[in-house]
């Protein structure tokens, strides 16, 4: 069968519309910072587009197959991070790998999501020894992230990882156990956060408690956001971010700059090519003709979900500041070509079952 | 297979959880989008335009001061200054060390600039420094970047040419008080402090003009959205004389004193000098408090302005008014004759003359030429107090003659005020005080003004006129002063002899002079110096010594000029005042000459 040809147009159509709106945003948010970032990204883009095609030759078979090594690798990177990383606002996150700095803790979210499909694809989530093989998997590398400390993308890996434990098709009730104790234990968490962790915290519970340090950014990016109105301020002709107002105007906070430029409606279409996008791979996971197939899909778009509502979310106060990426619109290499990856194995369990019946669906000739 | 079934159903089950719940999660990120974009887009779009756009004022040009020929009293030039922005400013204290290293301040000044912030509020610029020359303020301007809410402008800084000389009738300028801003002017505006510059303040402030300005989230100006421009103040021309001005100055040299000098007919002011003055170009910064406090405990005063601000008592000058009250009442001895034997005696007491041989056989016309005291007491004893302070009163003695600088002394006339007389409190009046009233000593104070206007209104037929200080004014006249011709030529007579007698006290000094001069000496005694003492001793001190008045107009024949001097503990009025009245007479008479030349060609 020709791949080229069995390449969902939905979801391709999704990404190169995202493509395009990302990289029109981030020229906005550049255009009177450093210019060369914006290349720099779209150099990144080049390549995370040749990831993308090029996982979709490569078989979800292989990928299983890879899943092991992947995740035995980054969590040796993770390891390795309190001994040889790159100090950054107080936590050590990054690793120095020469050609550019990898985040360990980041890849770690793709790989949990791998490894617990691959773990779960072909055994019952309702046996304790396998649910506890797979909590030991994701408490391993979560602990690793804590001690860094970044709380923020460790509640991001857990969240992932229960949406996997979700979609395994474990019990509610064993979920809702989990949850209780994740709850008990908040205490005990908040007693071993870094001053400015609980900074953050506070200053999300309150803004304007410290309009000038912690609260600034999402104070700033509130009134950008807000000063925008329905139609917005015009390319380029935002007063927050052209003046410099917004705080991390390419990275984390860039929703602001295209809400405050293009408006309620730019925001709406970008809202729209996410759920789109969120709900055709949901779409392809439920077509999947393999269970790991539908693991994966579903674990990216759990994680896709995540970063819009975390980082969307945070940009307009509804959420304390948490350092993640808006999908194809922040600056940022690793995030991007790692985003283009994962949605390289969807197009490759869309290819794949293409034609095909889903795994055991009722009613099918299989079942 | 049936395993797998259940659990396939599961899967779906659990997909449609992934389909309603990220469905859910944008939803609620549309909501809030709605909520800020939509809701509350007016609220932030405001909050956002205060981010940006910063409302500055332009401060207006101060109008030009000049003297009556156009020579420049007070100017603008052109200096820099450095304001900052607090809440702009990142590290305060950072930023202050290094602009105090930069702009070499001490550590007084840098307390002074930290108070000035502490009180300010935090939006609005605070003047930290200015007169700087653009080599003291360049190395900063470069690298203001550097410095978020710290700004350096150009602007206009108040010169005063000639500095100490017109020190007192200018005044200077000083920042803003709290008071002054809520009485609507800025914190960075200079506002008129004393002087010329007080006085007509509204006329000379200007109105300032706004910028609106966007900013950067560093403070820093990006663009001038909008522009209105200031309104430049009033350039205002004096009546002031600053050759004059000057002539009397020199002629005064170190000594303490005053000089007023003003037209008869129309009450321009032609000088008012205060010696010892002070530099107003010093006054600008509002900084330099060492040299502030230097004048404050300088016991010769200098930022008192003697010619307005200070009374003193008139001494033999009175004595035009105790004759003019003599004459007012008929009183016999005004028309004839008393003995001066040196003194006079009432009760157990001795009234002394200054001259202890005495005058002998004296009327009204010698006794002021010669400035008979004796003649005084008695003629005043028989015209009483209440006639004699009418008479001051009348002349405009013991009233603020309203030149408008303020504040000003309005002196005393005891008649008025029983109750300050000699500084003690009590209702009933002695006879000898009468009689020490009458030659211008004891409780009778005036300002150096009051006597010129006296002088005036007696040059120019009894017009009481309000002196002033702009050119080319209408004249203001308080009130015709209902007074017999004859007795008014009488005094002008005496005045005029003071001067072209011999024997008159201040023959010496003015009679050669190119104007015929009319005037009156007064030496004032400065410590109370029993008058029944048999010989008064030497001063033992400079501030013991009398205070030198000469007062009088000229030409006599053709009244133009009429002024008064005041040389404090200078001594006899006759010696130390009237040479400075024949400076101020040689320099007018000199200009009038040349205009009169240039007239004629």
């Amino acid at each position: 069968m020709n791949t080229w040809r069995a390449m969902d147009r939905v979801l391709l159509l999704c990404l190169f519309s995202l493509a395009v709106l990302g990289t029109i945003t981030l020229y906005a948010a550049l255009h009177q910072g450093d210019i060369n970032l914006w290349q720099r990204q779209n150099i990144f883009w080049v390549v995370g587009l040749a990831v993308f095609f090029g996982l979709c030759f490569i078989p979800l078979r292989v990928t299983g197959l890879a899943s092991w090594p992947f995740y035995l690798v980054t969590l040796l990177a993770l390891a390795l991070v309190p001994l040889l990383g790159e100090v950054q606002m107080g936590a050590r996150r990054w690793l120095d790998l020469g050609l550019f700095n990898l985040q360990p803790s980041e890849l770690m979210k793709w790989a949990l999501m791998l490894i617990l499909a691959h773990w779960f694809a072909s055994r019952e989530p309702t046996s304790v020894p396998h649910l506890a093989v797979a909590a030991v998997l994701t408490v391993i590398p979560a602990a690793l992230i804590v001690i860094q400390p970044d709380l923020g993308t460790a509640l991001v890996l857990l969240l992932a990882a229960t949406a996997m434990f979700i979609a395994s098709g474990i019990p509610w009730r064993w979920l809702f156990f989990a949850a209780l104790g994740a709850l008990i234990s908040l205490p005990v968490l908040w007693h071993n956060m870094h001053g400015y962790q609980k900074k953050r915290v506070l200053s999300f519970l309150d803004p304007q408690s410290d309009p000038l340090g912690a609260g600034y950014h999402v104070i700033q990016s509130s009134i950008a956001i807000g000063s925008g109105g329905i139609f917005g301020k015009g390319f380029l002709h935002g007063t927050q971010s052209r003046l410099h107002f917004l705080p991390e105007q390419h990275t984390d906070f860039i929703f602001s700059v295209l809400a405050e430029e293009g408006g309620l409606l730019a925001a709406l279409l970008l809202l729209f090519l996410y759920g789109v996008l969120i709900s055709r791979i949901l779409i392809i996971a439920g077509r999947a003709h393999t269970r790991f197939g539908s693991l994966i899909c579903t674990g990216i778009a759990s994680i896709f979900i995540l970063y819009i509502t975390v980082n969307i979310g945070m940009v307009t106060g509804l959420m304390p500041v948490v350092g993640v990426p808006l999908p194809f619109v922040s600056y940022g290499g690793s995030a991007l070509v790692t985003m283009l990856a994962a949605l390289g194995l969807v197009m490759r369990t869309a290819i794949e079952s293409k034609g095909k019946i889903p795994w055991q669906r009722p009613g099918s000739p299989l079942a | 297979m049936h395993g797998q079934l259940r659990a396939r159903q599961r899967f779906e089950g659990r997909m449609l959880v992934f389909h309603v719940g990220s469905l859910l999660l944008l939803t609620l990120l549309f909501l809030r989008l709605v909520d800020l974009q939509w809701l509350r887009h007016e609220d932030l779009a405001l909050q956002a335009d205060q981010n940006r756009i910063n409302i500055v004022p332009v401060l207006p040009t101060r109008g030009e001061i000049t003297d009556i020929q156009g020579r420049a009293l007070a100017i603008n030039q052109i200096k820099y200054r450095v304001q900052m922005i607090p809440e702009r400013v990142t590290d305060m204290t950072g930023t202050l060390a290094i602009l105090a290293k930069q702009l070499y301040w001490n550590a007084h000044k840098i307390t002074i600039i930290r108070k000035r912030i502490a009180r300010s509020r935090s939006d609005r610029p605070v003047h930290l420094d200015d007169q700087l020359t653009w080599q003291q303020a360049a190395p900063l301007a470069a690298r203001l970047h550097h410095f978020p809410g710290v700004d350096v402008l150009a602007g206009t800084h108040r010169y005063y040419p000639y500095g100490e000389l017109t020190s007192h009738l200018i005044g200077y300028l000083s920042l803003a008080t709290p008071e002054d801003v809520r009485n609507g002017f800025l914190p960075t505006e200079l506002v008129g402090r004393t002087g010329v510059e007080r006085a007509f303040e509204s006329l000379l402030h200007g109105k300032p003009g706004y910028q609106q300005e966007e900013v950067d989230a560093r403070g820093r100006r990006v663009a001038v959205l909008k522009r209105s421009a200031p309104e430049t103040g009033r350039a205002l021309r004096l009546s002031l004389d600053v050759d004059v001005q000057r002539a009397a100055a020199r002629a005064l040299g170190k000594r303490t004193g005053a000089v007023a000098v003003m037209d008869v007919h129309t009450g321009e002011i032609i000088t008012l000098l205060s010696q010892p003055g002070f530099d107003p170009n010093r006054f600008i910064t509002g900084l330099e408090t060492e040299q502030w406090q230097q004048w404050l405990d300088d016991p010769r005063k200098p930022l008192l302005n003697r010619a307005i601000q200070a009374a003193y008592p008139p001494a033999s000058t009175f004595k035009l008014l105790t004759g003019l009250a003599g004459l007012r009442a008929a009183s016999p001895l005004a028309r004839g004759y008393t003995d001066c034997p040196g003194y006079l005696e009432l009760a157990d007491r001795r009234l002394r003359c200054w001259n202890r041989k005495g005058h002998q056989h004296i009327n009204l016309h010698r006794a002021l030429v010669e400035s008979c005291d004796v003649y005084f007491y008695a003629l005043g004893d028989q015209v009483g107090m209440q006639r004699l302070s009418a008479e001051a009163a009348l002349w405009g003695l013991g009233s603020p003659t309203g030149i408008g600088l303020t504040p000003e002394a309005k002196g005393i006339i005891p008649g008025q005020q029983p109750r300050l007389m000699a500084g003690q409190r009590r209702q009933n009046w002695f006879r000898g005080e009468t009689m020490i009233t009458a030659i211008g000593q004891g409780a009778v104070t005036v300002t150096p003004l009051q006597l010129a206007r006296l002088a005036a209104a007696i040059a120019n037929g009894g017009l009481l006129l309000r002196p002033k200080l702009t050119a080319g004014q209408a004249p203001e006249v308080i009130r015709q002063i209902e007074v017999d011709p004859g007795h008014l030529k009488k005094i002008r007579q005496a005045m005029r002899d003071v001067i072209a007698e011999p024997k008159g006290t201040a023959h010496a000094q003015l009679a050669w002079l190119p104007w015929k001069v009319a005037g009156k000496t007064g030496t004032a005694q400065v410590i109370a110096m029993a008058q029944d003492d048999e010989k008064p001793a030497a001063p033992a001190y400079d501030r013991h010594k009398d205070h030198a008045w000469f007062m009088g107009y000229a030409p006599f024949d053709d009244p133009r000029v009429a002024f008064a001097i005041f040389v404090e503990h200078g001594g006899h009025g006759g010696h130390a005042a009237a040479p400075v009245a024949a400076a101020i007479i040689r320099t007018l008479a000199a200009k009038h000459a040349r205009r009169a030349e240039v007239v004629s060609r």
